[in-house]
């Protein structure tokens, strides 16, 4: 049994996750629905983000140039960085530079991509995570399980028990608002006192050489501008051209997350402190990271480089809100995840990702850039098809299935007895055991077949 | 070969053209708004339980302390208020008020001037300057807000400046807010739990005419 089946039945088995997931992600879904309803033509806005994303990926080079002339002309220092090992050394090295004991992070997938946490902890750097979310996973010791709801799998009463558990002072009342507010206590010292606030992006402006975040807390801010550095980590693909471009993927962004018409707090950061500022960091470092994206470019992937992270896929797959994220294995959990994490990860390793899905096309259908999900996993199915990295009881399975069935004459001859030896294990209509397809019938019962195939019926309604 | 030179010789492409990029833009989608009723679109969005803002009205600039003590007082807060460098506000009379220029980690109320306001969604903009720290608008609990009537803006597109940019330009849209538990939505997540936004009649000089 591979280890995503075994972690899809441990979180299949777990009462306590569905509710979790079906919480958060459920008001999700409705809240997206309200939002893009009073949207005018959200279709024809799909279609404007797609072409602006594929522009840039086209001239992705070009633009990269572009932004980086631009922040450094703005008084910032631009990184590249070819893989995650890369671009953790290179922050732990800005860091060890400004002698840093604390850093302050602002969730960032790609932070998480690159392994930034562990590298900060083996770094010997003090890491204080100040999203609420972020700070429930930091204290729990997990992974996150959504891109935007990273804590999305515990329920509030797990949230509470955690926090009184490791608060200085925690919430005495039980709502969830008392629980926000003991994060907030707790939070604001370590935020204030960090030596390096460390972000991702949003968005990457070309022409400017802004770093666009966007969070509903205010987080980013609080952890960004106190302290003497800022460091942002970006995947290359967050490019775009201008600030109208920006706004138009800020539209998109906020209503497909948390149908909100925008993020509470969106800013602009354009270099370091400059002469007479009242605060702000001195340095600025941006590291552009690249960790798989030009190769994902080169390998028929481009279309994934359109994706803006914005969770819409996983909350409406209903794979997801049935498993929940850490069944995946990766850091990207739902859909757009299992098209990245093979890209990450390996295809040998994770080439089931591709499977855990039904191919009912709701991801693509609520995707704001509209990537088609489906083909790219019909894709990673092929190739690993192609790399014989399908399981030898499957390839030959078919193998045998596909001679059969290139001769019409025995593929008839054989559906015919094969119904009759099936029917003979059924009972009041139901088989509730078949060999070869335990997996099946371990958790639901086969209706029992007709007694002529499809083909008898036919011939013998034509005859009449 | 260093990490720039390889990932760039990957992504070796002719340079966009401009005019693409621009045409990409069209006619965007987006909300919309009655632009001969700005301010009535502009309190629209800000009552919305999304932004979750309450809103006063003065006449003059030197309204504005009483109309801070006003809201303050109906919080039961005291007369303390974080207050940014901005020359323009010396017309006013803050003698009922204790004013200090550095917020506190725990900062009760802070003051800020917003250059304009979005209609499309009730946001408020703000850029850093010598004059217009941006860390109190952070740290504070309530953060009052003062916009000239005449300042708010149809669109998102209006609210960038054009040419080079500021350190850090942002919009502020509602209160600080949390639905990391659960999707429940809690107000006063990191940042402020109250925004208040006093709306100016009278002109109100730029920044840059002093």
């Amino acid at each position: 049994m591979s280890s995503f089946t075994t972690r899809a039945d441990a979180a299949l088995a777990d009462p306590i996750l569905k509710i979790a997931v079906e919480r958060t992600a459920g008001t999700a879904q409705a809240k997206r629905a309200i939002a893009i309803d009073a949207f005018p033509d959200f279709e024809a806005a799909r279609t404007r983000a797609a072409a602006i994303k594929d522009h840039v990926i086209a001239h992705l080079g070009p633009y990269l140039e572009q932004f980086e002339a631009s922040a450094i002309a703005a008084g910032a220092q631009v990184h590249w960085a070819q893989t995650a090992d890369e671009a953790c050394r290179i922050v732990i090295a800005i860091c060890k530079a400004a002698n840093a004991k604390t850093v302050a992070r602002s969730k960032s997938m790609l932070g998480e991509e690159i392994g930034l946490p562990h590298a900060l902890e083996e770094a010997g750097i003090g890491r204080v995570e100040t999203d609420l979310a972020e700070h429930i996973i930091q204290l729990a010791d997990e992974r996150p399980s959504h891109i935007i709801w990273p804590a999305m799998h515990k329920t509030s009463e797990q949230v509470s028990a955690l926090f009184k558990a490791k608060h200085r002072t925690p919430h005495q009342e039980e709502t969830i608002a008392a629980m926000a507010q003991s994060a907030r206590r707790e939070l604001r010292g370590a935020m204030l006192g960090a030596d390096v606030g460390i972000s991702g992006a949003n968005f990457l402006i070309a022409d400017s050489g802004a770093v666009c975040t966007v969070t509903n807390e205010g987080n980013a801010e609080l952890s960004l501008v106190p302290p003497r550095v800022h460091i942002v980590t970006a995947g290359i693909e967050k490019i775009v051209p201008s600030m109208p471009h920006a706004i138009h993927m800020l539209r998109m962004l906020a209503r497909s997350a948390t149908g909100a018409a925008l993020t509470q707090y969106t800013t602009f950061y354009t270099g370091p402190k400059r002469p007479g500022d009242r605060d702000g960091p001195e340095e600025m470092h941006i590291v552009l990271v690249d960790n798989g994206r030009t190769k994902m470019r080169e390998e028929g992937l481009a279309e994934m480089l359109r994706c803006i992270r914005c969770g819409a896929c996983m909350n409406h797959c209903v794979v997801f809100r049935q498993i929940g994220g850490h069944a995946y294995g990766g850091t990207y959990p739902g859909p757009m995840g299992a098209v990245l994490t093979p890209t990450l990860d390996g295809l040998a390793a994770t080439r089931d990702l591709a499977h855990a899905c039904t191919l009912n096309g709701m991801c693509q259908q609520v995707c704001p850039v509209k990537i088609p999900l489906p083909t790219l996993l019909k894709g990673w199915r092929e190739k690993s098809w192609r790399e014989g990295l399908e399981p030898v009881s499957m390839r030959a399975g078919l193998g045998l299935w596909a001679w059969v069935a290139t001769r019409p004459a025995l593929y008839r001859l054989g559906t015919a007895i094969a119904i009759r030896a099936i029917r003979l294990l059924g009972r009041k209509g139901w088989i509730a055991s078949l060999p070869l397809a335990g997996g099946w019938t371990q958790y639901r019962d086969l209706p029992k077949p007709a007694a002529q195939t499809f083909m008898n019926q036919y011939k013998q309604e034509q005859r009449k | 070969m260093s990490a720039r030179a390889a990932i760039l010789a990957r992504l070796k492409s002719p340079a966009p053209v401009a005019a693409e990029a621009v045409a990409l833009l069209g006619t965007p989608e987006r909300p919309a708004v009655d632009t001969s009723n700005l301010l009535s679109e502009f309190l629209a969005r800000l009552a919305l339980p999304s932004v979750n803002a309450s809103h006063d009205v003065i006449a003059s600039l030197t309204d504005l302390p009483s109309a801070i003590a006003r809201y303050l007082s109906a919080e039961n807060e005291p007369l303390t208020l974080c207050c940014p460098p901005d020359p323009r506000l010396d017309v006013c009379d803050w003698s009922a008020f204790t004013l200090h220029a550095t917020a506190a980690p725990d900062e009760t109320a802070t003051l800020a001037i917003a250059r304009t306001a979005i209609a499309e969604t009730g946001s408020l903009i703000f850029e850093t300057s010598p004059t217009a720290p941006m860390l109190p608008n952070f740290l504070t609990l309530h953060h009052i807000v003062l916009l000239p009537v005449a300042a708010i803006a149809a669109h998102l597109e209006d609210a960038p400046l054009p040419g080079p940019q500021p350190r850090a330009h942002y919009w502020i849209t509602g209160v600080s807010g949390t639905t990391d538990i659960e999707g429940t939505y809690v107000r006063g997540a990191h940042g402020p739990r109250f925004l208040h936004v006093i709306l100016l009649r009278d002109e109100f000089p730029h920044i840059s005419d002093h």
